[in-house]
C-alpha cells in the first residue's frame, strides 16, 4: 500500500483526481478490491440500518386489511394509500398531542438553559473553593438512572402541593395554571420540572466547558464597569455564548422529545400525555393494527427530524463542544 | 411592615389559596339531589382503559346515556390503554384516581379489594343483584365476603374454525380427545396446520393450560394451585403436561415468534384448521375487511378428556367489570352519583348499548336483549351458560408476578420448545419460583 502515497508528481493524479493542473483531463480512478470491499460493506450496512424505517414506511402505507389476507411480507395488492395517516391524525388526535409535547418541551429547554447557565457562569467565572466539586456535583447527577428515583419520585409528587390558579383555555386544551389538582403528581409543570432537573447536569457540564473558553478579563472588566452579577450573566456573558446555547437548545430539544418514560409514570390522565406515550392509544385490549401504529410512529419521528434538518449545524456543534479545554 | 415571608409560610399562603380557589370551584354543584344511595345532578369521574375505537365509543354512549337518564351528571372520562392501564393499577389507585374505573374480576379484584384500593358496593349490589346468575355474582366478591364489583361483559375461550374449510374436508366436530387427535392426523395429512398457536407474548398458551387442567383435574384444583395452595410439583400437573404434549406436534411452526394477530391469520387464510382462543380473535376477522370470511368463523367448547370433570362443562370466560376506587379526591363528594352510575351499568340495556358498538364483550346482566346476538355470540351465550364453573384465564386467577413474562409465560414457552421433556425440573422451577415471590 505504501508505494501509493509516494508523493511524486505522476502519482498525484490518481491519488487526488482534483489536483490542479489535471483538470482538463478524463479522471481515471483505479478500482481496487480492498475499496469494492468497503463499499460494499459499506452499502450493506446502510441497507441494514435503513430498512426497518422503509419497512415502517412501507407498512405504514398498506391498509390493514391487505396485510391480514396476505401477510405482512408481501406486495400489496389493494395498492398503497395515505389511509393509515389520515386515521391515525383524527383517531389518535396527533395535533393535540403535538401541543401537549410542546407545552412540556418549551418551558423545559428555557428553564434548562437558564439555570444551567447560571451555574456554569458562577462555576468558571468566579474563583470559589467549591468550583470543582459543584461541576463534580452536576456531572454525577447526569449519571444517575432514573428509573432508580422513580417510587419516592412518585411519593413526592403526590405529597408535593403546588397552587392552583385557574387555567388557559384554549379550545378543546386547558393548561392549568399550575396544578388543577393541587399536587405536582399528574401535571405538565411535574413534568416539565423533572426534565429540567435530569438536563440541567449534562447542560451544566456542556455550557461550563464552553464558558471557560471566556477570558475571565471580560467578567472584571464588566465588574469594573459597575456591572452586578446578574447582569455580566445576562448581558455580557450569555450573548457569548449564544452558539453553545444553540447546540444545547436543539439536543435538550430532542432527549425531552423522545421522553417517554417520565409521561408515562408521572401522568395519570390520557389527554395530557405528549405525543410518544400518546401513540399506545393505538393499542386496544388485544388488537392492534401495526400498520396504524407505524403511521403514528412516523408522524411523531417528523419534528425531530425537522429540528435536526433546520439547525443540522448545531447538531454538529453540539457534539464536539467543550471537548477540548480552554 | 416586615413582609419576611418563610418559605414555609408561601406554601401555606398558596396551599390556602388554591384551598379556596377549590372550595369556591365546587360551590357550583349545587343542583344535587340525593336519594338512598344514589345521587342525581353532580358530576363524577370514571377511568376507562377502553381505547379500541369501539370500545371507545361504547364507553362513550354509555357514559351520555347514563348523564341524560342521571339528571345531567357530568362524568369526566380519563382514557389510558389498556397496557398501560394494567401495568400503572397499583400506582394509579394509590395515586388520584378517579371515582370508578373498569378492571377485571377474579384474583385481580380481590387483590386490590383486600389491599383497601377499591370501595364495596354491597347496598348497590343488594339493588341490582336479582339481575345476575350465580356465576357472576361469586365472580364479584372480595376475599372479606363484599361486593366490590358489579359484571358487565365477558367473553369464552373456545376452539375456533371455519366452517367452509370444515365442510370443504368433511370434517365433523370432535368431542372427546381422541376424535380431536384423530382430527388434527387428518388435517396434517390434508396439508393444514392442525392448530394454531402464536405465543410470542406468552399469554396464548395459558388458555391451554387452564382447559387441559381443568378438563383433567377440575375447577377447585385448577383454582387452588393458581393461588399457591397446591404445588406446582403435583403428579397431577405433570398429568396435564403429559396430555398436552400429545397435541403440540400439531401446532404451528416458529409458535414463540408470531403475535396472536398472526395465528388469527392462518386461520383466516385457510392455512391452519383449529385456534384455541378468546372470542376477540373476531377482531381480527373483521380487520380482514371481508364479512364473508368472517361469517365462516365458528368455535367448539374444548374437547372432553374421559374425566369425571367433563360434566363440569368449565371454560375460560374472562369477565370484564366497573368498580369504585378508594383514594379519589373527589369520590366522598361523588359516591351518591358513582353509585348510580354502578346501578346504571348493570342494566341489560345499558349493556347492549355499549355491546352495539364493542361487538366482542357481551352483556352479563340477565334481562339484556339477546335477539339482536348474531350466532356466534349466541352460541357464546348458550355455552358459558351452560358452564358449570367459570374461570377468569390464568393471568386474571393467578398473582400477575407469577402468571407474567418471568413466570409461567416464560416456563410454558420452555415447555413448548420441547413439550416431550420430563417435565420434573420444570415443575421443579415453577415452585421455586412461587415460593421465592415475596407475600401479597
Amino acid at each position: 500500500m505504501t508505494q501509493n502515497y509516494q508523493f511524486l508528481p505522476s502519482t498525484m493524479p490518481a491519488i487526488f483526481p482534483g489536483v490542479a493542473g489535471n483538470a482538463g483531463k478524463p479522471k481515471r480512478r483505479r478500482i481496487r478490491p480492498a475499496r469494492v470491499a468497503l463499499h460494499m460493506f459499506l452499502g450493506a450496512m446502510v441497507a441494514l440500518w435503513l430498512f426497518p424505517l422503509f419497512w415502517a414506511i412501507y407498512s405504514s402505507l398498506r391498509p390493514y386489511s391487505d396485510t391480514v389476507l396476505h401477510g405482512s411480507i408481501s406486495w400489496p395488492s389493494g395498492g398503497l394509500s395515505f389511509i393509515n395517516y389520515q386515521t391515525v391524525w383524527t383517531q389518535a388526535d396527533i395535533p393535540y398531542y403535538y401541543v401537549n409535547t410542546l407545552v412540556i418541551v418549551i418551558p423545559g429547554v428555557i428553564l434548562t438553559l437558564l439555570l444551567a447557565s447560571m451555574v456554569a457562569f458562577c462555576c468558571t467565572q468566579f474563583s470559589w473553593k467549591f468550583n470543582l466539586i459543584v461541576l463534580m456535583l452536576f456531572t454525577a447527577g447526569n449519571l444517575l438512572p432514573p428509573q432508580v428515583i422513580i417510587r419516592p419520585l412518585y411519593w413526592v409528587y403526590l405529597n408535593t402541593p403546588i397552587a392552583n390558579l385557574g387555567s388557559i383555555d384554549v379550545s378543546k386544551f386547558s393548561f392549568a395554571l399550575f396544578s388543577d389538582n393541587n399536587l405536582l403528581y399528574d401535571q405538565y409543570i411535574g413534568i416539565i420540572l423533572i426534565h429540567v432537573v435530569f438536563q440541567t447536569g449534562f447542560a451544566t457540564f456542556v455550557l461550563s466547558n464552553y464558558m471557560k473558553t471566556i477570558t475571565k478579563e471580560i467578567t472584571e472588566s464588566a465588574l469594573v464597569d459597575g456591572a452586578n452579577v446578574l447582569r455580566i450573566w445576562w448581558s455580557v456573558i450569555l450573548p457569548l455564548c449564544r452558539p453553545a446555547l444553540a447546540a444545547m437548545a436543539t439536543l435538550l430539544f430532542t432527549f425531552m422529545y423522545n421522553d417517554f418514560f417520565w409521561a408515562l409514570v408521572l401522568l395519570k390522565s390520557g389527554d395530557k400525555r405528549p405525543i410518544t406515550s400518546a401513540l399506545n392509544n393505538l393499542q386496544g385490549e388485544f388488537f392492534v393494527n401495526n400498520n396504524l401504529v407505524a403511521a403514528g410512529a412516523l408522524l411523531a419521528c417528523i419534528p425531530p427530524i425537522l429540528i435536526f434538518i433546520l439547525l443540522q449545524k448545531h447538531f454538529v456543534a453540539g457534539l464536539t463542544l467543550g471537548s477540548t479545554k480552554g | 411592615m416586615n413582609l419576611d415571608l418563610s418559605r414555609r409560610d408561601v406554601l401555606k399562603i398558596a396551599g390556602y389559596g388554591s384551598l379556596a380557589a377549590f372550595i369556591a370551584a365546587c360551590g357550583g354543584n349545587t343542583n344535587t339531589t340525593t336519594s338512598g344511595i344514589t345521587a342525581k345532578g353532580g358530576s363524577m369521574s370514571l377511568g376507562s382503559y377502553n381505547t379500541d375505537p369501539g370500545n371507545k365509543k361504547g364507553t362513550q354512549a354509555l357514559v351520555d346515556a347514563f348523564s341524560s337518564a342521571n339528571g345531567g351528571t357530568k362524568v369526566k372520562i380519563n382514557t389510558v390503554d389498556h397496557g398501560t392501564f394494567q401495568n400503572q393499577i397499583s400506582s394509579y389507585l394509590q395515586g388520584t384516581p378517579e371515582d370508578a374505573f373498569t378492571w377485571f374480576s377474579g384474583h385481580r379484584m380481590r387483590f386490590f379489594a383486600s389491599k383497601g384500593l377499591a370501595t364495596p358496593i354491597d347496598d348497590v349490589w343488594d339493588a341490582v343483584k336479582s339481575n345476575y346468575t350465580e356465576g357472576f355474582a361469586a365472580s364479584v366478591k372480595g376475599d372479606d365476603g363484599h361486593v366490590y364489583a358489579v359484571p358487565t361483559d365477558y367473553y369464552p375461550w373456545a376452539v375456533f374454525y371455519r366452517k367452509d374449510v370444515f365442510a370443504a374436508h368433511g370434517y365433523t366436530v370432535p368431542t372427546n380427545w381422541d376424535a380431536f387427535k384423530a382430527l388434527c392426523v387428518q388435517m396434517k395429512k390434508d396439508g393444514l396446520i392442525p392448530i394454531a398457536m402464536a405465543d410470542k407474548d406468552g399469554w396464548p398458551a395459558q388458555g391451554t393450560f387452564d382447559i387441559i387442567n381443568l378438563r383433567l383435574n377440575g375447577y377447585d384444583f385448577h383454582t387452588e394451585l393458581l393461588t399457591g395452595k397446591q404445588p406446582w410439583t403435583d403428579p397431577r400437573v405433570t398429568a396435564v403436561y403429559k396430555k398436552w404434549s400429545e397435541i403440540t406436534q400439531y401446532y404451528s411452526p416458529a409458535l414463540s415468534g408470531l403475535t396472536w394477530q398472526q395465528g388469527a391469520d392462518q386461520l383466516l387464510r385457510k392455512q391452519a384448521g383449529m385456534y384455541l382462543l378468546g372470542l376477540f380473535v373476531s377482531d381480527e376477522f373483521k380487520a380482514s375487511g371481508s364479512p364473508a370470511d368472517l361469517d365462516q368463523l365458528d368455535f367448539f367448547p374444548f374437547p372432553d378428556l374421559g374425566t369425571q370433570y367433563d360434566a363440569e362443562k368449565a371454560l375460560d370466560a374472562p369477565i370484564d367489570v366497573y368498580m369504585l376506587t378508594k383514594k379519589s379526591p373527589t369520590l366522598s363528594a361523588d359516591l351518591g352519583q358513582a353509585k348510580a352510575f354502578m346501578e346504571f351499568v348493570s342494566k341489560g340495556s345499558t349493556q347492549v348499548l355499549y355491546w352495539q358498538n364493542a361487538p366482542g364483550s357481551i352483556p352479563t346482566a340477565s334481562d339484556a336483549d339477546k335477539s339482536q346476538y348474531p350466532a356466534l355470540t349466541a352460541k357464546a351465550v348458550q355455552i358459558v351458560s351452560s358452564a358449570k364453573r367459570i374461570t377468569q384465564y390464568f393471568d386474571r386467577d393467578s398473582r400477575p408476578d407469577f402468571s407474567g413474562p418471568n413466570g409461567m409465560q416464560g416456563f410454558l414457552l420452555k415447555f413448548l420448545a420441547n413439550p416431550s421433556q420430563d417435565t420434573t425440573s420444570l415443575q421443579g422451577e415453577m415452585k421455586a419460583f412461587w415460593d421465592s415471590l415475596p407475600p401479597e
